[in-house]
């Protein structure tokens, strides 16, 4: 109970410093935007290949910004030795990473929302199956967040963070990246039996990278 | 505090205990055999230019680094194996105040209360101690950094550790933020809480008890302040 009371405090410092400070508004959205319209231009008009490229275009605006706000995350605790502190605290280690890891996934399900609402009407998508749709995006912006609230703490020691960051996670998060196209696709068509085996996959990703998280956070953390 | 009274049966003499305590970073000896001991109620001041080993010597105390060799204790617990127990009653404060800069002073105060197990109750009386209390909603990001050590001198008044860590806490700071850190280690020796400090600053006369001389992470002699 107090560990999950101390990442339930952790979370919501985290959401109200994002808050307060614009950072997701300010980045985030226009960059899931600004990718989302500028391949509608590129790929011209034709409803086919719109509908057809849709699912992964917002899946990669997703990724980029799950990039984006993991590093943001730790940014605000190097800024005046946060960090330091959160290793001295008599907590539960753990309690960080599922803290870090709760508020990037709830900043991710915000830039979903409104980048689906843009997709919706930028490429004219219909979704069949919202259950499906609803469940991809919960379950890969837990999957996202469980993976950058993990490897942040590792990049954030590095000299070379801003390039580290992105090189081990982007590759890890392939299985979440295919799973949740494939299950978008066939939320947006109808054939919503045919995506539970990838729900599953998400499923499964979650719970081994929270798992992982829980138990070695600690371990990366110390000295 | 059942472990704490435990353990101070065996440490009664000794609140901080380092043992030819040496500290690698990759080759490179940021300390060399250091050996000290502090009482309960002690104030230790660490000098020596920079370098010299001062942070590394508290950062060790406060178990943010291991030892590479050598062993040590605070508070009777060991320094590598009983971490938890050391951190629960150990405060290091440094120039680096840990403030979330979009968070308020009384916000940022009932953050780490939440997480330090400190009663957050009297978080509006410590900001008034340090003269904060009329900004006390405002944010962080607009103060200064004497003001912003005064909100880090605030949470140590909560946390009332047992060991205090101070790591150059006058640095930039103005007339009354460094009262305040006066104050504050005048009132922790008062109370038979033990203090280290590591400053280039001439501290108060009859603030502390004893100096030691650091310079090429060794501790070289020790004096009176």
């Amino acid at each position: 109970m107090r560990l999950l009371r101390h990442a339930a405090t952790i979370a919501a410092k985290d959401v109200r410093a994002e808050i307060r400070a614009k950072h997701a508004l300010a980045t985030l959205l226009p960059f899931a935007a600004t990718l989302l319209v500028s391949f509608g231009f590129a790929f011209g008009p034709g409803r086919d290949v719109l509908l057809r490229t849709a699912p992964g275009l917002l899946w990669m605006a997703v990724l980029f910004a799950a990039v984006i706000a993991a590093r943001r995350a730790y940014q605000i605790e190097s800024e005046d030795g946060a960090l330091e502190g959160l290793l001295l605290a008599p907590i539960d280690k753990a309690a960080v990473f599922l803290g870090k890891a709760a508020a990037v996934a709830l900043q991710l399900l915000m830039l979903v929302a409104c980048a689906l609402v843009l997709v919706v009407v930028l490429f004219d998508l219909t979704v069949r199956g919202p259950l499906v749709l609803a469940a991809a995006f919960g379950l890969g912006a837990v999957g996202l967040a469980a993976v950058g609230g993990l490897f942040g703490v590792l990049a954030e020691a590095a000299r070379t963070r801003e390039a580290l960051f992105p090189t081990l996670v982007l590759p890890l998060v392939t299985p979440v990246l295919v799973a949740g196209v494939r299950a978008t696709d066939l939320a947006a068509t109808g054939r919503t039996d045919e995506a539970i085996a990838w729900l599953g996959l998400l499923v499964a990703f979650d719970v081994v990278f929270v798992s992982l998280g829980v138990l070695v956070f600690g371990f990366l953390m110390e000295d | 505090m059942h472990d704490l009274h435990e353990k101070h049966a065996r440490s009664a003499v000794t609140a901080v205990e380092l043992n030819a305590v040496t500290r690698l970073f990759g080759a490179n000896p940021a300390l060399v055999r250091a050996d000290v001991r502090v009482a309960p109620g002690e104030v230790v001041v660490l000098r020596g230019p920079n370098g010299a080993g001062k942070t590394t010597v508290l950062r060790i105390m406060a178990t943010a680094l291991s030892p590479t060799y050598g062993h040590g204790s605070v508070l009777g617990f060991d320094l590598v194996r009983e971490r938890d127990a050391i951190r629960r009653h150990t405060d290091l404060m440094s120039h680096r105040t840990r403030l979330y800069e979009d968070l308020s002073a009384a916000e940022n105060l009932r953050f780490w209360c939440r997480l330090l197990g400190v009663d957050g109750a009297d978080i509006q009386a410590a900001l008034d101690r340090v003269g904060l209390l009329e900004v006390a909603g405002e944010r962080v990001r607009g103060f200064s950094q004497g003001m912003r050590q005064r909100v880090a001198v605030a949470r140590t008044l909560l946390r009332r550790p047992q060991i205090l860590l101070l790591d150059e806490p006058y640095t930039g700071l103005d007339a009354e933020a460094h009262h305040a850190v006066d104050d504050l280690i005048r009132e922790a020796s008062r109370d038979g809480r033990a203090v280290v400090v590591a400053t280039h600053h001439t501290m108060q006369r009859g603030l502390a008890d004893r100096v030691l001389f650091m310079d090429g992470g060794r501790i070289v002699r020790e004096g009176e302040p």
